[in-house]
C-alpha cells in the first residue's frame, strides 16, 4: 500500500505470478518458494496483471500464455509499450505443443520462455539469472 | 538435477480443477450441439471449450499425466482450427470429443485414486487427428464502428459474435474503465468490472489501452470493453466506473436477426440453470472443498455428543432429586439450536438434481449412435437437490439404468416398427422431493419390458408373480453376468449393484414396474442426506451397536415358546432356531455369534425383526438401550470396509459405535449365527 506513481524502488523483490489457473500459480510460488527475499501475488488474467502493474511496482512476473481474454502474448506486448514496463523481466510459461508461440512471445519482449512441465531448479535459474542481471528492481 | 515437482501436495487442487473444466467442456459441447441443430455457430462456446481443454493440459502435464496431455493436445488441435473458423467444428467432431472427455474423465479418477493411468486409446487419438480441418473464416456480415488499431486485435469470431444476435434491444457498445489505486481500493478492478459485464450481457473483448498522461505525467492504462447487450447506458457506465456519455455503440448490423439467435440462446444456457430467479448470482457462489464441510460436520457431531453427556448429567442430576427445571429448559433450546446449525451445514453441502443430470443426454446421445437407436431423453429435474455424498454415490446408478435402458430396453427402430410403436424410443428421468428426507427418482422407457420367464429360466428360479419378485430375480448378484454375456434379457447388467448402492449403501428403497412390450419403470426413493439416522442402539455379546430406524421392522421379545427347532440341513448337528412371528416363522439368528463373538445368553432377548427383499430376518440381541438421532460416518476406507458394518458413530461414550447393516452380515463367511 501506499505505493506512488511513478514506481520507485519496491522495497522487496515482488513477483507477479499470471495463471488463470490457481494451482498453477501455486506451483510456480512453490518452485520460488527456495528463493529467500521474494513475495508473490496472483493475477488470475492477462487483464488483472496489466492492472496491478500499472497501480505497483513488480520485479518480476512469470506469465502464462493462454489466459480468457488476453493472452499473454498480448500481454507482453502491451507492457512493453509502456515506457515504465519496457524492462521489466517476463518469464513466459506455457504448455507444450505451443512452442510456435516461443518465437512470438521473444518477439513480443519476453525475457524468457518456459515449457510445462517445467523443473522447479528449472525455473529457479531463469529467475536468479534475471534477478541478477540488475533487473532486480524495475527501472 | 531434474526432478519434478513434488506434485502431491497440489493434486486436490488437481482434480477440483480438472473436475471444473470437464464441466465447463460439457456444458460448452451442450450448447455447440444445440447449436448445430438449429444450423448455428457458438464461437463464444467453442473458445471456452478450447480454454477448458487447453488449461486441462497444462495442468495435467505438470502432475505427470501423459494419457490426458496426449487426449487434450489432439482436441486442442481441432479446437483452435474451430475457433478460427468462428465456431464451426466439422460433423461428427462432437461425438468424438464427448467420447475423449470420457476418456479424459477415466483417467482424472485414475489420478485421484493415486492409480497408474491407462494409455490413452489409440483409436480416439486417430479419430481426433483425421478430423483435423482447416478453418475457413466466417462471413461478415455487417461493420464494426471502432478505431483500427482496435480492429486489428479482434479475432474473426469476435466480430462475428459482435455482429451476431443484434436487434431486439440487443446492441454492440464500447466502454472504457481506467483503473486507479483510489478505485482499487475500493474493490472496484477489472476484474470486478469484467464480472458486472459478464452479468449485463456477452463481453466480447477486454483490451488494454495505454492513455498519453496529461502535463508530464506518465501514461495511464485504460482497459477497452467490447459486448454485445440488451442494458441500458446507465447500468453499463455504473458497471464500469463511468458516465453513460461514454457508453458507445459500435455496430450497425446489415440483416438484423431475430432476438433468439445464437447469442441470445447462449446467454440463457451460459446462466447454468433453467431458473435465473432461483440460482444464485454467480458472484455470490463460493467453491468450497467438501473436506471443509465434513470437518464442520465432525465439529457438530461433538457438539451433539456432549449434548447427550450434558443431558445424561441432568438425568442423574434428576435421581438425586435436585432441581432441574432451568436446565431442562436450556437443553431444550440448546436442541433446537443444534438442529437450525446442522440445517445450516447440511444445506450447503445440497447439489441441485438438475446438476446431477445434465451430463445424461450426452451419454445417452452416445450410447443411442453405438447401438443404432432412435433416443429421445426427456428430463424433468424440477429444483429438488441432493446431499453431495448421496450424488456421489447415485450418479453411477443412473448411468447402469440408462445405459440398460438404451442398450437392453429400448428395440431397433426397425423392432419398434414392427410392434407398432413410433421409431423413435423414449427415456424419461423425473424426479421430485417426496418427503423433507426423501427423493423419488424415475427413470422410464417405452420399450420392450422385462421378458420374466426368460430371466425366471437364466436364473433357474420359478416364475416370479410380482414385479417386485421379478426385481428381486433380476437384482440377484451373478445373474447379471449371465444376462451380459447373452444380451438376451431386457435389463440384467450390474443391476445387483443398483440394488445395492440405493438399498444398502443409501437406505433407500428401489422398485420397478414393468409391462412386455410397453415398458419399464424404475422408481429410486433415496434420502435427501445419508449423514443423520435415526438408530436403535442395543447390546450383543457385551458391546454396543446401533442399526439405522429404518431397516427396522419390528422389535419383539423372544421367548422359549415363539421358538421352533429344527433340523439343521449344513450337518454340523446343531439344529436352527425359527421365530414365530405374526403368522410366520423367521430364522433366528444370534448377532454376536454372526460377529464371531462369545455368546452367552440373556436373560430376556430381544429380536430385531429386519426385511430385505422379500424375506423378513429375526435377529437375536441381549439389550434393547434406545433409539436416538446420530451421525453416521460411512467407512470409507476399504481396509477397514466390512461386509454388515455401513459405518461409525459415537453414542455420547466417546467411544465409536458400529452402525450394523444386519442382513449383509448373513453373507459373511462365518454363517455360524443361526446355531442355537
Amino acid at each position: 500500500m501506499g505505493y506512488a506513481w511513478p514506481p520507485h524502488e519496491a522495497p522487496l523483490t515482488e513477483v507477479l505470478v499470471v495463471d488463470d489457473s490457481k494451482v498453477m500459480r501455486e506451483m510456480i510460488v512453490a518452485c520460488l518458494r527456495a528463493e529467500v527475499g521474494l513475495t508473490f501475488e496472483h493475477a488470475a488474467s492477462g487483464l488483472e496483471a496489466i492492472e496491478r502493474l500499472s497501480l505497483k511496482p513488480f520485479s518480476l512476473v512469470v506469465l502464462d500464455l493462454n489466459m480468457p481474454d488476453i493472452g499473454g502474448i498480448e500481454v507482453v506486448e502491451f507492457v512493453r509499450s509502456q515506457d515504465t514496463l519496457r524492462d521489466l523481466p517476463i518469464i513466459i510459461v506455457t504448455t507444450r505443443g505451443d512452442e510456435g508461440s516461443r518465437s512470438k512471445a521473444l518477439l513480443a519482449g519476453a525475457s524468457r520462455f518456459m515449457t510445462k512441465p517445467f523443473t522447479p531448479e528449472g525455473l529457479l535459474a531463469e529467475v536468479r539469472s534475471l534477478l541478477g542481471q540488475g533487473h532486480a528492481r524495475p527501472q | 538435477m531434474s526432478q519434478r515437482l513434488d506434485v502431491s501436495e497440489f493434486l486436490t487442487g488437481y482434480l477440483a480443477e480438472a473436475e471444473e473444466h470437464l464441466a465447463i467442456a460439457r456444458s460448452c459441447l451442450t450448447t455447440i450441439h444445440a447449436a448445430i441443430q438449429r444450423s448455428e455457430l457458438s464461437p463464444k462456446s467453442v473458445r471456452e471449450l478450447f480454454r477448458s481443454i487447453h488449461t486441462l493440459k497444462g495442468l495435467s502435464s505438470m502432475v505427470g499425466a501423459e494419457p490426458i496431455v496426449q487426449l487434450t493436445h489432439e482436441m486442442e488441435t481441432l479446437l483452435r482450427a474451430a475457433t478460427k473458423a468462428g465456431g464451426d467444428l466439422p460433423a461428427g467432431a462432437i461425438d468424438i470429443v464427448v467420447a475423449s472427455l470420457g476418456a479424459i474423465e477415466e483417467r482424472i479418477s485414475q489420478v485421484a485414486k493415486r492409480e497408474p493411468l491407462t494409455a490413452a486409446p489409440k483409436a480416439l487419438l486417430d479419430a481426433l487427428g483425421e478430423l483435423q480441418f482447416e478453418g475457413r473464416p466466417p462471413s461478415q456480415k455487417g461493420t464494426l464502428d471502432l478505431d483500427d488499431e482496435t480492429l486489428a486485435k479482434l479475432s474473426a469470431g469476435e466480430r462475428e459474435e459482435l455482429l451476431q444476435g443484434l436487434g431486439g434491444g440487443r446492441r454492440a457498445v464500447r466502454v472504457e474503465f481506467v483503473p486507479s489505486q483510489k478505485l482499487s481500493s475500493e474493490g472496484f478492478n477489472i476484474t470486478k468490472v469484467r464480472s458486472e459485464l459478464t452479468k449485463l450481457g456477452d463481453l466480447v473483448k477486454v483490451l488494454p489501452r495505454s492513455i498519453p498522461g496529461a502535463a508530464g505525467n506518465p501514461a495511464q492504462v485504460a482497459f477497452v470493453l467490447l459486448l454485445v447487450t440488451s442494458a441500458d447506458d446507465d447500468a453499463i457506465a455504473a458497471a464500469c466506473a463511468t458516465t453513460p456519455e461514454e457508453v458507445r455503440a459500435i455496430a450497425s448490423s446489415i440483416v438484423p436477426l431475430p432476438a433468439a439467435s445464437s447469442v441470445a440462446m447462449e446467454a440463457t444456457n451460459d446462466a447454468s440453470g433453467d431458473d435465473l430467479e432461483r440460482s444464485p448470482r454467480q458472484g455470490d457462489v463460493l467453491r468450497v472443498e467438501v473436506k471443509r464441510l465434513d470437518e464442520a460436520l465432525d465439529g457438530l457431531s461433538s457438539l451433539v455428543v456432549s449434548r447427550w453427556r450434558i443431558e445424561r448429567a441432568v438425568w442423574k442430576l434428576d435421581e438425586e432429586h435436585a432441581n432441574t427445571r432451568e436446565l431442562k429448559n436450556l437443553l431444550l433450546e440448546n436442541g433446537r439450536q443444534l438442529r437450525d446449525l446442522r440445517a445450516a451445514i447440511m444445506r450447503a453441502r445440497m447439489v441441485p438434481v438438475s446438476e446431477l443430470l445434465e451430463r445424461t443426454p450426452l451419454l445417452v446421445r452416445g450410447l443411442a449412435r453405438s447401438s443404432n437407436k432412435l433416443v429421445r431423453l426427456t428430463i424433468e429435474a424440477g429444483t429438488s437437490e441432493l446431499d453431495k455424498s448421496v450424488v456421489d454415490r447415485l450418479f453411477p446408478v443412473i448411468v447402469h439404468l440408462l445405459r440398460n435402458a438404451v442398450d437392453h430396453a429400448l428395440e431397433t427402430p426397425e423392432g419398434r416398427k414392427a410392434a407398432g410403436k413410433p421409431e423413435e424410443g423414449n427415456i424419461r428421468v423425473t424426479c421430485r422431493t417426496q418427503s423433507a428426507t426423501q427423493l423419488a427418482l424415475v427413470i422410464s422407457d417405452d420399450g420392450r419390458g422385462v421378458d420374466a420367464a426368460r430371466v425366471a429360466a437364466r436364473a433357474k428360479s420359478e416364475m416370479p408373480r410380482t414385479d417386485a419378485e421379478l426385481l428381486a430375480l433380476i437384482t440377484r448378484s451373478g445373474l447379471s453376468t449371465l444376462d451380459k454375456a447373452t444380451h438376451t434379457s431386457g435389463r440384467g447388467l450390474g443391476m445387483d449393484i443398483v440394488k445395492r448402492v440405493v438399498e444398502a449403501e443409501l437406505g433407500g428403497e428401489l422398485t420397478m414396474q414393468t409391462e412386455r412390450g410397453k415398458g419399464t419403470t424404475f422408481t429410486l426413493l433415496v434420502p435427501l442426506s445419508v449423514t443423520i439416522f435415526d438408530v436403535f442402539s442395543f447390546s450383543a455379546g457385551g458391546n454396543t451397536y446401533v442399526v439405522p430406524v429404518s431397516t427396522v421392522e419390528d422389535l419383539i421379545e423372544v421367548s422359549s415358546r415363539s421358538i421352533v427347532l429344527a433340523p439343521n440341513p449344513s450337518a454340523d448337528g446343531n439344529a436352527v432356531r425359527l421365530l414365530r412371528h405374526r403368522g410366520q416363522t423367521l430364522p433366528l439368528y444370534r448377532v454376536d455369534a454372526l460377529l464371531g463373538l462369545k455368546s452367552s445368553p440373556a436373560p430376556t432377548p430381544k429380536a430385531i425383526i429386519v426385511r430385505r427383499d422379500t424375506q423378513s430376518f429375526a435377529f437375536e440381541v441381549d439389550h434393547m438401550l434406545g433409539q436416538k438421532e446420530v451421525v453416521v460416518r460411512p467407512l470409507r476406507d476399504p481396509l477397514v470396509r466390512v461386509r454388515g458394518i455401513s459405518g461409525s458413530t459415537d453414542l455420547g461414550d466417546g467411544e465409536p459405535t458400529l452402525v450394523l447393516d444386519l442382513p449383509s452380515l448373513l453373507y459373511r463367511p462365518t454363517l455360524q449365527g443361526l446355531a442355537s
